[in-house]
């Protein structure tokens, strides 16, 4: 087998969405107001407020207390290469602050020029975005600063009147999430082998099933397979069943109308490839039974690059989708073991 | 292996519903455990373990929850265990839950399952964040279809458990779907999603949690209202895919109801459990796990649902509850169907109780009908006797 890695970059975006419930949409509300607030429950000022004692799970109670905008740094973290998604591009430091009038600490960014200038007990304030930016959100503090004054922040400690409605209740939580997976050993015999316009498998010598997209292993026998065991099979096969999906629009949807896709059996082979899509006919006339063969992209076209290693049997860029032959159908009957 | 009773005295469920936008995921998991609580006449100090269940933590986009809600489902201090099967999950979790009790480790355990679908997009979340993703009505269809072709059974049998499963619903006061005034006609005329299911054969997406307290049979025994003991527990899985799988009617269904069968002394299951809750997310696997669950013969299980043997005042009621049909929130959907189980066998299910139920069975399955989790609770430690 190949030792090279090859590794193959995925990227996962989703705009999750998360609703508040009462305490931290209290919470969010007054802070797009430019407002910190606690909860005072067993005896101490929570901050932000929790909506449980983490130490008892007891219900926290609506005794909100003003808090900040002044605080003092507990311990801190430098952060010398901002990525793209950290608020703050230049080298910064995340911070427990513990905020005048509560208990206990919150994390933050703190703004402070260098790693020199940070120092457990330091006092900082909260510098907020301009108002109308502000959103109800954690990030509508820009970032904590070095107090120009250090004297304690006014009013902090003193009671906070919630509204009877708030104005925040949801938070907007866009997930960018980038990952780097080192391809197989077989997932890239299995790349090559597209690319090359064939299609591979491997035998077990123990049962003697074959299967389509190398996996190294017998997963009936729970036996190692190795390169002796490759085989070139057929691009030619029957499909043993197929689904039509009426597609549910999501972010990252990529298909409007009904689709189909089928699982093929490749002639003298044991386990499928899903998932693949049907050419030339309408997905009504898609049959489990039916004769396909491969449909492959011109040379120049093929690309593996969203192939993964779990993705026993994808044809990548390589194969655009299976078109009937025009054979008699198989019976129905005879894949039912041949599904999945 | 040594083997202590366990009793469930303590189950709590949120009221489920399309967007839960008025709590937080902590809120929503708080909500069914203090309820929970609340019926064991316990307190949060009273809990010795908390066990958390979840689908794939994409559903909401919150990596790894039990962390963030450790505090909130007061488990600072004590063990707390994250389990994950799939959609199986809320089953796994109630029976990692009622393990640690018969294993004589812990004398009070919550196990607690939940989604908050709403925060996320199923179909992105089982498409793994890509485009043309075949969700799980369209992964599960072409069993169904081969069901069918299988079995003979009618067209309409998909449309009358959709009705049954959504009648039993309306009278379940936490149910998501109330849809009282549904039909047969209704159903068939629904969108087609993935021929041959229709809209109205398919769940919907929920928000929701679930929480069962177990203990110990000095603990059942002083409980100050009726409690259901755990009889057996049984969890299987197969692969997802590999050439020789039954897809339709799969060994580890089968083997995860022998082994209940086997350590409780059931012999006939339709004569002798009085009710099931069975994960049903599409209408048809009524039917089918009626036969992989040897409950009816092979290609029989559509016969007890057209009989209406099924219905709640049938012989074999099957989703008293209103099962995963009438509320889906995938995490917690396994569990619910245990908790309905153990509901029903004390007697307290309301409107939708069985009357007189002394043993009942719950089914959870997962990913690819490859996971498997089931218990069967009593109204005694031997309802058979």
């Amino acid at each position: 087998m190949p030792d090279v890695v090859r590794e193959s970059v995925f990227n996962l975006q989703f705009p999750f969405t998360r609703s508040l419930g009462s305490t931290l949409s209290t919470f969010f509300s007054a802070l797009a107001q430019g407002q910190l607030i606690g909860v005072r429950t067993g005896g101490r000022v929570i901050a932000p407020p929790l909506e449980y004692d983490p130490d008892t799970a007891a219900d926290a109670g609506t005794d909100y207390v003003k808090v900040g905008p002044k605080g003092t740094v507990s311990s801190w973290t430098w952060v010398p290469e901002p990525t793209h998604l950290h608020t703050v591009k230049h080298p910064f430091a995340f911070a427990f602050i513990t905020l005048d009038g509560a208990d206990t600490p919150m994390i933050h960014v703190v703004d402070a020029g260098s790693e020199s200038a940070m120092a457990a007990g330091m006092r900082v304030e909260a510098k907020f975005k301009p108002t109308e930016e502000c959103a109800g959100r954690i990030d509508d503090i820009i970032a904590f600063v070095p107090a120009a004054d250090p004297s304690p922040s006014d009013g902090a400690g003193e009671p906070y009147a919630a509204p009877a409605e708030n104005a925040i209740t949801m938070l907007d939580s866009f997930c960018d999430l980038t990952y780097v997976d080192n391809t197989s050993a077989s997932t890239l015999l299995w790349m090559e082998s597209l690319l090359k316009g064939q299609i591979i498998g491997q035998v077990c010598p123990m049962c003697n099933r074959t299967y389509v997209g190398p996996r190294n292993m017998c997963c009936v026998d729970a036996i190692p397979l190795d390169e002796s065991t490759l085989v070139t099979v057929p691009d030619r096969g029957v499909v043993t069943n197929f689904t039509i999906i009426t597609p549910v629009q999501y972010p990252g949807q990529t298909e409007t109308e009904p689709f189909v896709r089928v699982s093929i059996l490749l002639e003298g082979t044991d386990a499928v490839m899903a998932q693949q899509s049907v050419l030339e006919i309408p997905a009504s006339e898609v049959r489990v039974g039916m004769h396909v063969e491969a449909v492959w992209a011109p040379e120049s076209e093929r690309d593996v690059s969203d192939i993964g290693n779990r993705g026993w049997g994808s044809g990548g860029e390589c194969i655009r989708g299976w078109r009937p032959t025009g054979q008699p159908d198989e019976p129905a009957e005879n894949f039912v073991e041949r599904m999945m | 292996m040594s083997h202590q009773p366990v009793a469930v005295v303590g189950i709590g469920q949120t009221h489920h519903k399309k967007s839960r936008a008025d709590v937080s995921i902590a809120g929503l998991v708080r909500e069914a455990a203090l309820r929970a609580l609340e019926d064991a006449n316990m307190d949060w100090s009273d809990i010795d373990a908390v066990v958390l269940g979840k689908a794939p933590d994409l559903f909401e986009g919150v990596m790894k929850p039990e962390m963030y809600l450790a505090d909130a489902l007061g488990a600072v201090n004590k063990p707390m265990f994250r389990v994950h099967t799939a959609g199986s999950v809320g089953g796994s979790t109630g029976i990692v839950g009622s393990h640690l009790v018969s294993s004589g480790r812990h004398k009070r355990v919550l196990s607690i399952a939940f989604e908050k679908q709403s925060e996320g997009n199923a179909q992105f979340a089982l498409g793994g964040g890509k485009g043309a993703s075949i969700g799980a009505g369209g992964a599960f269809a072409p069993f169904i279809r081969a069901y069918i072709r299988r079995s003979g059974a009618p067209e309409d049998i998909g449309w009358q458990v959709a009705v049954k499963d959504r009648l039993n619903g309306a009278k379940n006061p936490y149910a998501h779907l109330k849809l009282a005034d549904i039909t047969i006609e209704k159903v068939k005329e629904s969108p087609m999603m993935w021929d041959p299911l229709h809209f109205l054969e398919s769940c919907p997406s929920s928000d929701g949690a679930c929480a069962v307290v177990f203990t110990d049979e000095q603990g059942g025994k002083a409980a100050s209202k009726p409690p259901a003991w755990v009889l057996a527990t049984a969890m299987k899985s197969e692969p997802s895919t590999f050439a020789g799988r039954d897809p339709v009617s799969p060994a580890a269904a089968h083997a995860c109801s022998d082994e209940i069968y086997r350590a409780i002394g059931v012999t006939n299951p339709r004569e002798q459990i009085d009710c099931a809750e069975l994960y049903v997310p599409f209408s048809w696997y009524e039917p089918m796990w009626l036969e992989a669950h040897d409950i009816a013969a092979p290609g029989d299980g559509w016969r007890m649902t057209a009989e209406g043997a099924t219905a709640l005042d049938g012989s074999f009621p099957v989703n008293m509850s209103g099962g995963v049909l009438s509320s889906n929130p995938i995490g917690a959907s396994g569990l619910l169907r245990f908790a309905e189980a153990a509901l029903q066998v004390r007697g307290m299910a309301g409107e939708h109780q069985v009357g007189g139920a002394k043993l009942a069975l719950a089914q959870a399955y997962g990913a690819n009908a490859q996971f498997y989790a089931m218990w069967a609770v009593g109204s005694s430690l031997d309802p058979l006797g």
